[in-house]
């Protein structure tokens, strides 16, 4: 997967990741082959990616088809196979049936689901399939957001995976990390359970001050609830509810979709993409913003919430760089604000580290992917902000597991994180 | 005259330039810890044993509103308190000046160790105001008041005048838009690592590469950019004791070689007035170049392995390239077409992908270039090494044409 004029077919090529998946393929020097149900759809698909890569010249290395006529074909030349449809597992794997007939025998083929098992979307595939199948986990908007995640199944070659995960990084500029097949992988069990517990918060403190206290000043580009109307509520479900049906962990119950939420997507309430019924926030015009209520899923006009001290030092000092100083106000302030976002946060840390071992690989891996993947403080930032003795004193005041990692830092002195302010700095906001 | 003192390049560090400041609510003084705190670690060098500061910074009263740069880096660190700081102005080339005042006063012996930092927030206004600011590097009541984008047009007027005197193909120009994304593509703190770029897509105007000025379109153009880099250059007396402490040898520490400084006059017209009977558009860069190469010792271009250059458009590379000598005058595009200043190729140029590829912080973009010849002679670049560097040059321009400074870096 070293050379220019290799040929990706992409599957699913108008969907949501299609078509800026399509720019990153062909920016990267590939042919890229954009197939669709039909040559409207294939045709959006290429404007999608012109707009994504913001040049009229990537046409030049996309050519576009539809299943009917040009699949068995496409796949037939293609090198890669970037599966890129509807997280529906039976669809995926009707796709693959037909993929498996008429793929040579060196081309790969990847998933680029969100979450859903790689292993049982290769159960029922030829030999050569399997070994040459695996999960490639881009985040929305792949343009933009480099991390990914790469995620065998059991009988995925191990020359495939280093093949993958070479160019990836070498060619796509990806930030890359290698995860085990579980519910959601790493970067969105770890980011969706910090979502749908401030979800969960919203429901007894209100949209705006959940927003405020746990806002981009504790290292995130966006508040968490906006967040969450950016991904839309229907994907946010169909991902902490795969989770919680699938995963018995500590943290179990934050993954329960609040009621209120169940509600507002019965009645069409999406999040950004359906501006009119709304999200957790509403905009019915340009100036006017209005926040929901979760309780009677009425909206009011927004008002900032009540300044709280601590949360206003913590800007003041992000913005001159003094992050350590912002994490100690943050791991000293009292209140019950500062209670709850110790609890979202802190939350945050104990969870991310606890997943090394059971689905990521090492802390580093968790860091690369909630900061690149999520444009999130990396957990061992925050760690080694607070001081590791700090962070277990604090996990342990709010009742929260001590990760051993940290656990370990403690007993040893010295730094988690792999780096310094300039590599996290980006995402503490003042 | 004797050989004046010897200034070594310790390291630095630079920030990530696709960042966006205003976005993470940050004053510049954010970064500018960041990236000082990072080159005090990546040198090993401790905070008490820094002796003065030079900050390099264009316009920080107009994106910032706030002057007295120099004063910010006491912020770094308490230990700063009471260190001479000063900060410096030449348009694009201040990080540049930054750079020959601090080693000036370790040539003069006053210092042993100095920290120069160059800074710009940029993105805090709208393209349109922040061209106009840009416009105050020009001759603002003459040049730049009451058009839009002002330098975008200046430096299109370049490229007419090369059109002019040698003629000049667009297709050359658009080559070195996509060389230059291309290498920053290999650049982890490069703007432009994600964005698409082809020669097709340079080559054409279009709904995504508009003209901004003249034969300009936006992929001749380098970008808007929030950044910041500090380096550590030192005496032979501190460098000497700081190599043993790192177990390094001294003569494996980096070095500036070499400098220039010219200045020719500030309006466009009276420079290429003034250079109509010379075979360079612009004589007095071409004059820094050789300075630069006169005070390295070196015969020519031919003695170096690799250029940072000041591409704020594909037009003054263009010009870049036969004021190093790389072509004779005029023929560049020889160079460009025999795959010469590609990584790889005889002397690549902007292996870091430049001010077009990297991104262009105005005060910072000295500072920045010669980070890079410092990783590219020590062997640290990763991704964008050019094999076996031991000695490059840099070219930083302030305004159109009108402040020159060259370095060579060598080992």
């Amino acid at each position: 997967m070293g050379q220019d004029n290799q040929t990706v077919v992409i599957l699913g090529a108008n969907g949501t990741m299609g078509p800026p998946s399509g720019a990153v393929f062909a920016g990267a020097g590939f042919k890229v082959v954009m197939l669709a149900r039909d040559m409207d759809k294939a045709h959006q698909a290429l404007e999608g990616a012109q707009n994504a890569a913001r040049a009229e010249a990537v046409a030049e290395r996309i050519t576009l088809g539809t299943y009917e006529h040009d699949l068995a074909r496409a796949v037939g030349e293609a090198t890669m196979v970037f599966e890129s449809l509807a997280e529906d597992l039976a669809l995926k794997k009707k796709f693959f049936e037909q993929v498996d007939r008429c793929r040579r025998d060196d081309c790969v083929v990847a998933s680029g689901s969100s979450g859903l098992s790689i292993a049982a979307m290769a159960e029922g595939r030829s030999d050569s399939f399997r070994r040459h199948f695996l999960g490639v986990h881009l985040f929305n908007p792949p343009n933009v957001i480099v991390g990914a995640e790469v995620i065998p199944n059991p009988d995925t070659d191990p020359a495939v995976m280093r093949a993958v995960v070479k160019m990836m990084r070498e060619r796509l500029g990806r930030k890359v990390i290698v995860t085990r097949d579980r519910p959601a992988f790493v970067g969105n069990r770890i980011g969706f359970k910090v979502l749908n517990e401030a979800a969960q918060l919203a429901a007894e403190h209100g949209v705006a001050f959940i927003d405020y206290v746990a806002g981009p000043q504790t290292g995130r580009a966006m508040p968490p609830l906006q967040t969450i109307d950016l991904v839309g509520w229907d994907v946010h479900r169909a991902i902490v509810d795969n989770v919680y049906a699938q995963v018995e962990d500590e943290a179990h119950s934050a993954f329960h979709l609040p009621d209120f939420m169940a509600r507002g997507i019965a009645e069409g309430r999406l999040g950004d993409k359906t501006p009119k019924t709304g999200g957790f926030y509403r905009r019915p015009d340009k100036r006017t913003v209005e926040v929901l209520d979760p309780a009677s899923g009425s909206y009011q006009p927004f008002e900032a919430p009540r300044r709280v001290e601590f949360v206003e030092r913590m800007k003041q000092f992000n913005r001159v760089g003094r992050y350590a100083d912002a994490f100690a106000v943050f791991a000293d302030a009292t209140g019950p604000e500062a209670d709850i976002a110790r609890r979202l946060i802190l939350g945050y840390v104990s969870y991310a580290l606890n997943r090394v071992g059971e689905v990521a690989e090492s802390a580093e891996d968790v860091d690369t992917i909630m900061s690149f993947g999520f444009n999130w403080a990396p957990p061992c930032a925050i760690i080694d902000l607070l001081g590791a003795r700090k962070a277990v004193e604090l996990f342990k005041r709010h009742g929260l597991v001590v990760p051993p990692v940290v656990e370990k830092a403690a007993a040893n002195g010295g730094k988690l994180f792999h780096g310094g302010a300039l590599q996290y700095g980006r995402t503490f906001v003042g | 005259m004797p050989k004046p003192a010897p200034v070594y390049i310790l390291g630095g560090a630079q920030t990530d330039f696709a960042r966006n400041w205003t976005k993470e609510g940050k004053h510049f003084v954010g970064p500018m810890r960041e990236v000082v705190l990072a080159a005090l670690e990546a040198t090993k060098i401790e905070p008490r044993e820094v002796e003065s500061a030079h900050v390099g910074n264009f316009a920080a009263e107009l994106y910032a509103h706030q002057g007295h740069l120099g004063a910010f880096f006491l912020e770094i660190d308490p230990t700063f308190r009471g260190l001479p700081t000063s900060r410096h102005e030449a348009a694009c080339a201040s990080g540049s000046i930054a750079i020959l005042a601090a080693s000036a006063e370790i040539e003069a012996g006053r210092y042993d160790l100095e920290c120069v930092v160059g800074v710009e927030q940029m993105k805090t206004v709208d393209s349109t105001t922040g061209g106009d600011y840009l416009g105050t590097a020009a001759w603002y009541e003459r040049e730049s008041k009451g058009i839009d984008f002002p330098f975008p047009k200046l430096f299109g007027r370049l490229g007419d005048e090369y059109d002019k005197r040698y003629g000049l193909k667009d297709e050359h120009l658009a080559r070195i838009s996509a060389i230059n994304y291309a290498n920053a593509k290999r650049n982890p703190n490069a703007q432009t690592r994600t964005w698409f770029m082809s020669e097709s897509q340079a080559q054409r105007e279009s709904k995504f590469n508009q003209v901004i000025g003249g034969r300009i379109k936006v992929s001749d153009c380098s970008q808007v950019t929030d950044g910041a880099a500090a380096l550590f250059l030192a005496s032979e007396k501190f460098a000497a004791q700081w190599a043993k402490r790192n177990g390094k040898k001294l003569e494996d520490v980096p070095r500036i070689l070499g400098w220039g400084h010219r200045t020719a006059p500030l309006e466009f017209d009276v420079k290429v007035e003034e250079s109509r009977e010379n075979p360079y558009v612009l004589p007095h860069t071409r004059q820094a170049i050789l300075d630069a190469f006169r005070r390295a010792g070196i015969s020519g271009v031919e003695q170096l392995q690799a250029i940072e250059t000041h591409d704020c458009f594909t037009t003054s590379e263009y010009m870049a390239i036969d004021h190093f000598g790389i072509t004779r005058p005029g023929e560049s595009w020889k160079a460009i077409e025999e795959g010469l200043i590609e990584m790889g190729g005889r002397i690549p140029i902007n292996p870091s992908g430049g001010l077009i590829g990297a991104g262009h912080p105005v005060g910072c973009t000295g500072v920045r270039q010669m980070l890079d010849c410092f990783k590219q002679v020590s062997g640290t670049a990763g991704d964008y090494q050019v094999e076996g560097a031991k000695m490059c040059a840099m070219l930083n321009i302030g305004g159109s044409g009108t402040t020159s400074c060259s370095f060579v870096v060598g080992r």
